[in-house]
């Protein structure tokens, strides 16, 4: 839920619907220029329709500049962007050797692991001497070292579950396993703003897939209702199992799931829950284990856990938190589990690491402080950019916050300027959000100083101000205050 | 409104619909934004031409008749389709809105624009032909487009699978 401006919603509509006119009028003079151009094979369907890549040729490719930067070092919380140039409009990018140092605002990376850590990168070097950079193997055959053990138990006591399983990527850990989890004859209910890995998983299970709205408990339970007492279509028999699939972070959003209230609706009718922590382990909660704990939910209420290693524990790969009646089963059956190169021993050590310095078993108390940074400086940046005006999604102990900017032509303006200013930000648009709430996503990590912030904070406001994004009416100054004080 | 000098704020929620091509219909502003869009396209008929006001919504309804059948109810699939597998590659636009759902509030709305533009149009032209005719034609045709019956009807098979 976003508040905006009436005359923003129009003016973004206009500039949308000014864009599409005019990319249609182009793809109608195209085809009579190159009409004697057609290459149509006869007795052969066209491989790819002319309207299904409109939107990458028309509106994406003009600034395509703003998207996919390449970096050339670690994602710290300060980092160097390669500077690319472009001398046909867009339409390609030319790398240059030359990079600008800014200040990074757009990797998820939330405890500061992605770069060289004390503790992680020695054992790191150590494992990659011993183990090598590869098994070349998969699980199931000599794809399994002591790590992948160690890890699977780690990661089962971490998150609070009997047993676990690994993936060597993140996007396969959904998209894989949601087939071997329901099939014909059942029914996945799945939060509309639900990641595309999870929408993947559910097409290929073949199961039914209903959506409910974003976050809100009472259309689950409507949606429940109804397909409960509606059966399997056309023949009304019973589903033979229904899943719920949320997120504990929606990463578009910034926004904490409504976990008690979903878990309750999910119980009073039997329907198992599956909860994506992709972007919530590690982040949120006293010791990092994600929104059962800040939420207050025990984890044997959830089903399912899925979670991610690439964001939080600055590594790769994706888990599975269950029972060890659902691990053994997907052990058997999971395709990413038989056929799929092992995670990689060095990437695993990272993770036992760093899990390891969030559960303070490295002997410090590096990880609490971690924690506490994260949160702490996710909650000031969020409240100082809705004190200055914008209007910022998510909730507080979240460390994505999404400041919204709605017109198409100030996605591009906002982040070439921010990138001349040395802060570099992610700017998402349709159709990776909806048409109307095209935004810049902050990512706030534990390696973020206070002076950081504070340069991303002037920066951020001049910019907003200069693109106008500022809609709503900022709080007065703290000078003002003072001076108040010193009245009295 | 607000107050004078306070912008209105309006709210915003996520659809349920995932479709990306028929998902920014279920914002706000987008019935107000068709209205001006239509009343600033009279307006430029109007100062281009320089024609009397009945002939201008004769042409912005013969226009709008034009553009919408085309955008809605003859071209198929979807801008997105790398998200979606295919799965609208068979459906107008206009099968695609609200899942499918006949008799909602977005359709009642693109049912009544239609009906409006004609009256409007008919009565400054007095019901004078041909104007009549080609406005009678176009309603007709949008209309019935739009009726819950023809929900995937080809008739004849015209406009059938690719």
């Amino acid at each position: 839920m976003v508040r905006l401006p009436y005359t923003t919603a129009l003016t973004t509509l206009f500039s949308y619907g000014l864009l599409f006119a005019f990319g249609q009028l182009r793809d109608f003079f195209r085809k009579f220029v190159d009409w004697f151009k057609a290459k149509n094979v006869k007795g052969y369907a066209p491989i790819c329709l002319g309207l299904e890549d409109f939107y990458v040729r028309r509106l994406y490719l003009r600034i395509q500049d703003c998207f996919g930067r390449p970096i050339a070092s670690a994602p710290d919380s300060w980092f160097d962007v390669v500077e690319r140039t472009s001398n046909d409009n867009n339409k390609t990018l030319q790398r240059t050797s030359n990079t600008t140092k800014c200040l990074n605002l757009g990797s998820y990376n939330y405890l500061g692991f992605a770069a060289a850590d004390e503790y992680c990168t020695p054992r790191v070097i150590d494992s990659l001497k011993k183990y090598s950079a590869s098994t070349c193997s998969v699980r199931v055959d000599g794809g399994t070292t002591k790590l992948h053990t160690e890890l699977e138990e780690l990661t089962a006591r971490f998150v609070g579950k009997p047993a676990a399983i690994l993936f060597g990527m993140g996007y396969v850990t959904n998209s894989a396993i949601i087939p071997c989890l329901i099939g014909k004859g059942g029914l996945i209910i799945s939060d509309s703003l639900n990641h595309n890995s999870i929408v993947n998983g559910a097409r290929g299970s073949g199961a039914t897939v209903r959506v409910f709205q974003h976050n809100s408990p009472a259309h689950l339970e409507e949606v429940l209702r109804e397909q409960i007492a509606g059966g399997q279509p056309r023949t009304h028999r019973p589903w033979k199992k229904i899943i719920v699939i949320v997120e504990g972070i929606y990463s578009m959003e910034g926004e904490l799931c409504k976990l008690p209230e979903i878990i309750a609706v999910c119980k009073k009718y039997k329907a198992y829950t599956y909860l994506d922590e992709a972007h919530s382990i590690g982040a949120v909660g006293q010791s990092g284990r994600g929104v059962c704990e800040l939420l207050g939910v025990d984890p044997a209420d959830v089903d399912i856990m899925m979670g991610t290693f690439t964001k939080s524990f600055g590594s790769c790969g994706g888990y599975i938190a269950a029972s060890k009646e659902i691990i053994k089963h997907l052990k058997h059956s999971c395709p990413a589990h038989l056929y799929a190169t092992s995670m990689s021993p060095p990437a695993v050590q990272q993770v036992i690491s760093a899990i390891k310095v969030i559960l303070g078993e490295d002997g410090s108390s590096r990880g609490a402080q971690k924690l506490a940074r994260i949160r702490e400086n996710g909650n000031f940046f969020r409240s100082e950019l809705k004190k200055m005006g914008f209007e910022v999604l998510g909730d507080n102990d979240s460390p994505v916050m999404p400041i919204m900017l709605y017109n198409p032509a100030k996605i591009p303006a906002f982040s070439r300027e921010c990138l001349r200013q040395k802060v570099a930000v992610v700017t998402v648009a349709f159709p990776a959000t909806p048409l109307l709430l095209a935004r810049a996503r902050i990512c706030i990590s534990a390696s973020h100083t206070r002076e950081d912030l504070m340069k991303a904070l002037d920066v951020i406001s001049r910019v907003g101000d200069l693109v106008g994004i500022k809609y709503f009416p900022a709080e007065p100054p703290k000078i003002a205050e003072a001076g108040h004080d010193k009245l009295e | 409104m607000g107050r004078r000098g306070e912008p209105y704020y309006v709210e915003a929620a996520p659809p349920v619909d995932v479709n990306k091509n028929t998902e920014w219909f279920m914002y706000p502003g987008v019935w107000t934004t068709y209205i001006l869009l239509l009343f600033f396209a009279w307006l430029l008929v109007l100062s281009v031409s320089g024609c009397s006001p009945g002939a201008a919504w004769t042409v912005v309804n013969l226009a709008h008749f034009a553009i919408t059948y085309h955008f809605f109810h003859w071209k198929k699939g979807t801008p997105f389709a790398a998200d979606d597998q295919g799965i609208y590659s068979r459906l107008t636009w206009w099968e695609q809105i609200d899942n499918g759902q006949q008799l909602t509030r977005n359709r009642k709305f693109l049912t009544v624009v239609p009906v409006v533009l004609y009256l409007i149009a008919s009565h400054l032209t007095d019901y004078k032909q041909p104007m009549f005719f080609l406005n009678t034609m176009a309603v007709f045709v949008l209309v019935v487009a739009k009726l819950p019956n023809m929900h995937k009807v080809r008739i004849f098979g015209i406009n059938g699978d690719i």
